[in-house]
């Protein structure tokens, strides 16, 4: 149990850690190799909620997928010269009151809430999968085909413009006939 | 022994950096770095309630597994329009971008 809580603040002292380097990194690789320290922690997080399944998901599509397309992303639009931190003082300091001001809200509602809290149960894969696949089913699918809208979407808004213009005709002609 | 309000400080936490990253980064790309750490937030909640309040049903993960698709989706969009943005406009910051205003 000891040994739980303290893994548990070690991940959650990486996950700040990462997120406020995220915000405050003057380069934006920093901020991404920030990022990615937060992740790797909610991965280790989903490990001690008993969720082998949702930790591996985690590394695979944010640690892996994620960071390596932001990255690529990053340096397609040539390493962005406006990556420091530019906003005004004042708006900075506004929006650092708001925020806190939320998580103060926040934490006074976690600890006046009344949860009926069961003791913490692992559950492995196989009970989300037997969810997923029976009650969850028709979300899965539609899911799914999110998904493949999303990809198309993105093809369509990433290609280059004279792309476009040479397949246009094409269509129009197709359409014709 | 971890209890609820471990998981749920943190998230909000997190949440919160992630607000603070949305409200004042200029570049577009740290704004959506910043969304997906909110996003992130909000899967340690869902995980952390599935577990602890409805440990009979595994809903609430299932959920972090919905959230992963549409976050995987919105994510991969977002990129998209930076790149295209930055291809046409030449455009980092997203104050700069004024196209659709009337």
């Amino acid at each position: 149990m000891t040994l739980q809580l303290a893994f548990f603040y070690v991940y959650a002292l990486v996950a700040l850690a990462g997120a406020i380097g995220l915000v405050t990194a003057r380069q934006l690789v920093h901020a991404v190799m920030c990022f990615f320290a937060t992740l790797l922690a909610v991965a280790g997080l989903f490990l001690l909620l008993g969720s082998e399944f949702l930790a591996a998901m985690q590394l695979f599509v944010y640690g892996g997928a994620m960071t390596v397309l932001v990255l690529f992303a990053l340096m397609f639009t040539g390493a962005a010269p406006e990556g420091g931190r530019a906003t005004r003082g004042a708006v900075r300091w506004l929006a650092l009151g708001v925020t806190a001001a939320f998580f103060g809200l926040l934490t006074v509602a976690f600890a006046t809430a009344g949860w009926r809290i069961s003791p913490a149960q692992p559950m492995d894969v196989a009970a989300i999968a037997t969810i997923l696949f029976s009650r969850l089913v028709v979300p899965f699918e539609i899911a799914g085909l999110a998904l493949t809208i999303a990809l198309i979407g993105t093809i369509v808004l990433a290609r280059e413009d004279d792309v476009l213009e040479a397949v246009e005709p094409v269509e129009e002609a197709g359409g014709e006939a | 022994m971890i209890t609820l309000n471990h998981y749920l400080v943190l998230a909000a936490a997190l949440f919160c950096i992630g607000l603070f990253g949305v409200l004042t980064s200029k570049n577009a790309l740290r704004v959506v770095i910043s969304v997906e750490l909110i996003l992130n937030a909000v899967n340690i909640n869902l995980a952390a309630f599935s577990v602890f309040v409805a440990p009979r049903q595994a809903i609430g993960l299932n959920f972090v597994v919905f959230f992963m698709v549409v976050a995987a989706a919105e994510f991969g969009l977002a990129l998209a329009i930076i790149i295209a943005l930055h291809r046409t406009e030449d455009i980092g910051a997203i104050d700069a971008i004024r196209k659709l205003k009337g």
